[in-house]
């Protein structure tokens, strides 16, 4: 018994020699015929990429990607510009009726779902997006650190913990929200279930469905956003606060220093660059909301039957690409560049702040 | 120690997870089995549509085996290999693993203790094969531990628990006898104190990691069990928070799979996924070489403009791209029924990012350049170089780059909606999932909301990702947490 | 193979225009089958010439010659030349057998050969039962011992070391010097490496080349140089304790030190700078009186301070020929021994 698994095992071995060896000869077969071509070139004195070749060499490594982008990047940033001053661009003939440099951003900036709310709405897409972008990213960041320097804290369970941390990361936006969307709900809800063991009258309270108060449903939104965004940031915290020397705990500890001191005077400045590199970058991503709310609340962006919406600056932009109305690419890309506008002069703030506070 | 016990062990464990395999195999065919079996509703003859609403009122009888077993059983019975599954996989992950990590110094009476609980859990699952081969696989670490037969290992155990309880006993004494000294004394009451303070802490530090853990969890757990039950329980104004097995009715997921046509969706989602990650590995390997080792004129500056285009928020490019992928451009979308090729527009599209080159070329400028010189030297050229030795060594890099593109294939919203909106009836089939979960209905005729199918397709969508996620979760989470840091 | 360097020149222009001449017309015959040290202080254009020598870097002007063949122009792969780096540069994702294939998957050679001959390579170099294992589970020698059997497994024309030496620790630096002197008459090839450590190029090289400022100042066997250099700078370079240098001034043909004179020497009258080394100095009856400054006693040398001509001057005799509490101490040593440099060239005068 023992010799036929010998057996088998040296004849698998043999074959895969044989494979090895064929794959060994097909390589020196090629290399040979290079270096004829290269010899050859060289006897000529043949040099087809000239005086640069770098140039040459790094065209055909760059083209794939620059291909792909020249068509699906930069071109798009230039025909934004155009596209933001046609007037009534319709996709179906390709046809436009005139230019207007300003005439597509006044209609953004006068909509009134937009920046100014009109009485009944009662909300706009720039404030709904302001009041998560201002409430969800201080309150995620803030969570975030305190469960990274918690987890660096603990040794056993840490990987336990660390893995149930990053559920969130790896899951589907959408899914997840309607799972969220059904917990919030009225009748039966968990969350009402929940908060009805504290004696709080639940008959009628919705969340999401009909008749949902503003801040109610904003709730559920921020809280869905500050959820879902906590696995990243306390991966990215939990790294850097371990890549802080143990020196600078050791000396603090010799000075009798007590735990909150050394959180906001040793690791908070120690980590500053990646806190504000965090900052920067979920101001960014939390303007850009959207599939979170398209989740819990569809594409119309509010629960049914309200007079207000929760819609986000990029989801009112995404009304607008329809190709089958006249005029509306250019308003979206109108909108995009606002947007655009907003984030820059958000991040420009942020690096001027950044410059007291960071320390590298 | 005695080398060759643990090579023994060693090998009997390898043979063990082939019939760990085995059982796995079997609990994975009777489940695909027992699942085809189950009975939907009947299709409506005039409308086509089927009729859910009636889904849990259905008592459908099942021939197995010369018995009949009716809806109740046959879900005990699918919930049980389910629970088999969810056991035993990772725990052959785990093993299979650790079996080739181990060294002969790690083992000690711990993983005595854990293979006999593995033993148990063999035996529990019907893989009776593996229990035995485990128990005999205790016996031989038993020896190897203690260097004496099972049988004095448990008699040993009764005075060991014993010497560790007087040992205890010893040390306490030994602390009050020693407070003679006044100065002794303070110090011992500040060292109590600073411990009562410490644990506390610990125990402080704990809760609040528990309670965010549960809060992280609980949606998860809601959703897996709402997954599983029938639309009046769904609805319940008091919601159970605990199924019996008899009562997870995974005919849910099956209505969801087929009538629902999420076998469908989540297949083309994981058509885009692998297309565009290897267009996405591809282009970015070549273009962060060309950026990180080639010398050319402008390098730097076509990296900058590069850089700054990152900035950029992408709904500006999807206004152009709807354009560009229309019949007005490329004639991707737009076109008559049939004509349309809507997997290039979803791929090609996001077959590039910026961020990954950038990513990937700060990670190949990290590898030494004397590596380079040294392969120039041994005739080695550039584009060998680059796939025998750069893409290796950057690997975890290369990774963490397919992962981010998965999950944000998996994510995708957006666009997908806009370019499978253009009027085509026939635009639904390449729906990917996150648009077949909130824009295909799941509100019946009826006026109801089938929120357990909706749940159920969630979790449909979810748990994929899930496995995925625990089986590779240490190369993930390093990956995601070192390419924030790079920045 | 005979390497020969004729007129080779480097010159670096950084971003303001200024030029660096790293190698300065170097003009070199290698014997084939020799281990030649190329040697200097930091900066003296020894990498750079090495470099030359692989082909990556291109010489300004100059040649370069493998046997018959100007191979100034040809690229690297296509010289056949061994290289170890200072780092080793192995590749850290494959196994020790897999490093040293590499250079022969570019070759044409039959896999059997191949796999044939890294054995025998690495059994060559002593690391015969490493091969499984990876670069970062090896020691620091044993990794430099799979960079020489990677650079030789190709069998190069010419091997090329650069400062092989410095990345080891001083124990291991003993060992390894010898293993590479070792295996390099096992082969036979002809080889060259770059040190700044003279005690390290004198005790293995068969020939050195002493550069400053990428000029050539010596090259000679190791001994011979040592006792017969050709310039101050090569005086001063090699040998510890390093030798003493002075001014002296030759009146009527004698060396003249402390205003006395010292010996006769065969130069025209002037002022020059002496060169004498501490351990030719002997103690002797009929010997030039020198006043001591300080003694240290060395176990079985005794280290005399003094001075000559203003300077600080050492003497390495042995202690037997010394008592304890001598004031003065009379000197003696060999003509030959004595190295009178001119004062503005820098080369010796006194011997041809």
């Amino acid at each position: 018994m023992r010799n036929l698994i010998k057996n088998v095992k040296g004849f698998l071995i043999k074959i895969g020699n044989i494979i090895k060896t064929f794959f060994w000869n097909v390589r020196r077969i090629i290399n040979n015929f290079k270096r004829k071509i290269s010899n050859f070139l060289d006897k000529h004195k043949i040099n087809p990429a000239g005086k640069f070749p770098g140039w040459a060499k790094a065209l055909l490594y760059l083209s794939p990607a620059l291909i792909v982008l020249a068509v699906f990047t930069f071109w798009p940033i230039i025909n934004s510009f155009a596209l933001v001053v046609y007037e009534n661009y319709n996709m179906t003939n390709n046809t436009i009726t005139g230019y207007t440099i300003f005439g597509n951003f006044l209609r953004v900036l006068t909509d009134e779902s937009f920046i100014v709310p009109a009485s009944h709405t009662a909300s706009s897409a720039v404030i709904n997006t302001l009041i998560i972008v201002f409430i969800s990213v201080p309150i995620s960041i803030f969570i975030a650190l305190g469960v990274s320097v918690a987890l660096n804290s603990i040794k056993p369970l840490k990987g336990f913990f660390q893995t149930i941390y990053f559920l969130p990361y790896v899951t589907n936006t959408i899914a997840i929200g309607l799972v969220f969307a059904y917990m919030f709900r009225t009748d039966g809800g968990l969350v009402n279930q929940f908060i009805g063991l504290f004696g709080v009258d639940t008959a009628g309270l919705s969340w999401v469905e009909s008749n949902a108060v503003y801040w109610r449903s904003m709730f559920v939104l921020i809280f869905y956003s500050i959820w879902s965004a906590l696995a990243f940031k306390i991966m990215v915290f939990l790294t850097s606060i371990q890549g802080i020397d143990k020196q600078y705990y050791q000396a603090a500890a010799i000075d009798a220093t007590p735990k909150g001191r050394i959180f906001s005077k040793i690791t908070v400045p120690l980590i500053s660059p990646m806190i504000f590199y965090i900052t920067v970058t979920s101001v960014i991503g939390a303007f850009k909301i959207y599939n979170a709310i398209v989740a819990l609340f569809g594409v119309q962006g509010a629960p049914p039957g309200v007079n207000y919406n929760l819609q986000s600056i990029v989801m009112y932009i995404y009304q607008f690409i329809d190709g089958s109305k006249e005029g509306q690419l250019s308003v979206a890309a109108a909108g995009s560049l606002i947007l655009f506008a907003i984030i820059l002069v958000l991040t420009i703030v942020q690096m001027q702040v950044s410059k007291k506070r960071v320390h590298y | 120690m005695d080398k060759q016990l643990f090579i023994k062990s060693k090998k009997i464990e390898s043979i063990t997870f082939i019939f760990d395999i085995l059982a796995i195999i079997a609990y994975i065919a009777l489940f695909l089995m027992l699942f085809n079996l189950l009975q939907l509703p009947d299709l409506d003859p005039i409308s086509g549509s089927m009729d859910l609403d009636n889904l849990e009122f259905l008592t459908p009888t099942y021939e197995l085996l010369g018995s009949n077993l009716d809806k109740w059983q046959m879900n005990s019975i699918i919930s049980i290999l389910v629970i088999f599954l969810v056991v035993t996989f990772p725990m052959l992950f785990i093993n299979i693993k650790k079996n080739k990590t181990r060294t002969i110094y790690e083992v000690d009476s711990y993983a005595v203790g854990s293979k006999f609980v593995q033993a148990l859990i063999n035996l529990l699952t019907f893989n009776f094969v593996g229990a035995g081969l485990r128990i005999y696989n205790t016996f031989i670490l038993i020896k190897f531990v203690k260097g004496y037969s099972p049988k004095e290992f448990f008699q040993s155990i009764i005075p060991a628990i014993k010497k560790w309880f007087a040992d205890r006993k010893v040390k306490k004494e030994k602390i009050n006898e020693d407070t003679i000294d006044e100065y002794s004394a303070s110090l011992k009451r500040s060292i109590r104190r600073q411990n009562t303070i410490g644990a506390l802490r610990m125990l402080g530090t704990y809760l609040f990691l528990v309670l965010m853990a549960l809060i992280i969890i609980i949606p998860f757990y809601w959703m897996v069990l709402t997954s599983l039950k029938t639309f009046t329980e769904s609805v319940a104004i008091n919601p159970k928070f605990f199924l019996s097995i008899s009562r997870w009715n995974w005919v849910n997921y099956k209505v969801v799979l087929t009538e629902l046509n999420f076998g469908l969706y989540i297949k083309n989602t994981v058509t885009v996924a692998i297309f565009s990650t290897l267009g996405t590995i591809l282009t970015t390997i070549f273009a962060a070489y060309a950026f990180a080792r080639i010398e050319f004129k402008g390098r730097e500056l076509l990296f900058s403009i590069l850089i700054m285009t990152m900035m950029i928020p992408g709904e500006l490019y999807i206004i152009t791209n709807f354009i560009t992928v229309s019949k007005n451009g490329l004639g991707w979308i737009g076109m008559p029924t049939g004509e349309n090729k809507y997997f290039l527009a979803m791929i090609i599209p996001f077959v590039t990012s910026i961020s990954y080159i950038f990513f990937l070329r700060q990670n190949f400028k990290q590898i030494p350049e004397s590596l380079y010189k040294a392969a120039r030297v041994d005739g080695c050229s550039d584009f060998k170089y680059l796939m025998r030795v750069m893409v290796p060594i950057a690997s975890p890099t290369i990774f963490t780059i397919t992962i981010l593109n998965v999950f944000s294939s998996w994510n995708a919203y957006i666009w997908p909606r806009i370019i499978t909106g253009v009027g085509d009836p026939d635009a639904k089939n390449y729906w990917l999932i996150s648009n077949a979960l909130r824009d295909s209905t799941f509100v019946q005729d009826s006026g109801r909301v089938m929120y357990n199918l909706q749940i159920a397709a969630s979790a449909l969508v979810t748990v994929p990702l899930l496995i995925v996620f625990f089986m590779f979760r240490k190369y993930i989470m390093n990956g995601i947490g070192r390419s924030g840091t790079k920045g | 193979m005979e390497l020969r360097l004729e007129n080779l020149t480097k010159v670096f222009t950084n971003k303001t225009g200024q030029e660096t001449r790293a190698v300065d017309n170097l003009d070199i015959t290698i014997e084939s089958g020799t281990l030649v040290a190329l040697l200097g202080p930091s900066g003296c254009g020894k990498s750079t010439t090495l470099f030359m020598i692989a082909g990556l870097v291109k010489p300004t002007s100059g040649k370069i010659f493998f046997g018959e063949d100007d191979v100034t122009k040809l690229a690297p792969e296509k010289r056949g030349i061994g290289l170890v780096f200072q780092n080793y540069a192995l590749y850290p994702h494959m196994t020790v057998f897999k490093n040293i294939l590499f250079p022969l998957e570019n070759m044409d050679v039959p896999r059997d050969e191949a796999f044939q001959r890294v054995k025998e390579m690495a059994n060559l170099v002593g690391i015969g039962e490493l091969l499984d294992r990876k670069p970062s589970q090896l020691s620091g020698g044993q990794q430099q011992r799979v960079a020489i059997a990677r650079a030789l497994v190709k069998k190069p024309r010419v091997l090329l070391l650069d400062e092989p030496l410095s990345n080891l620790d001083a124990r291991l630096r003993l060992q390894m010097r010898e293993e590479i002197k070792r295996i390099q008459r096992e082969t036979g090839i002809t080889t060259i490496f770059v040190t700044h450590d003279q005690e390290e190029a004198m005790s293995i090289s068969d020939k050195m080349v002493v550069l400053d400022f990428g000029k050539e100042q010596q090259y000679d066997a190791p001994q011979d140089m040592y006792n017969q250099p050709d310039n101050l700078f090569v005086a001063r370079f090699l040998g510890n304790p390093p030798i003493n240098a002075f001014e002296a001034e030759v009146k009527n043909k004698k060396l003249i030190i402390n205003n006395k004179p010292f010996m006769n020497v065969n130069v025209p009258d002037g002022l020059y700078d002496v060169g004498m080394r501490p351990e030719n100095f002997r103690v002797h009856e009929k010997g030039f009186e020198t006043e001591i400054k300080d003694i240290f006693h060395i176990g079985r040398d005794t280290m005399i301070h003094f001075e000559f001509n203003g300077k600080n001057v050492r003497a390495l005799v042995d202690s037997d020929s010394m008592t304890d509490n001598q004031k003065t101490v009379l000197l003696t040593i060999k003509p030959e021994r004595v190295y009178i440099f001119d004062k503005e060239t820098g080369k010796v005068v006194n011997h041809a």
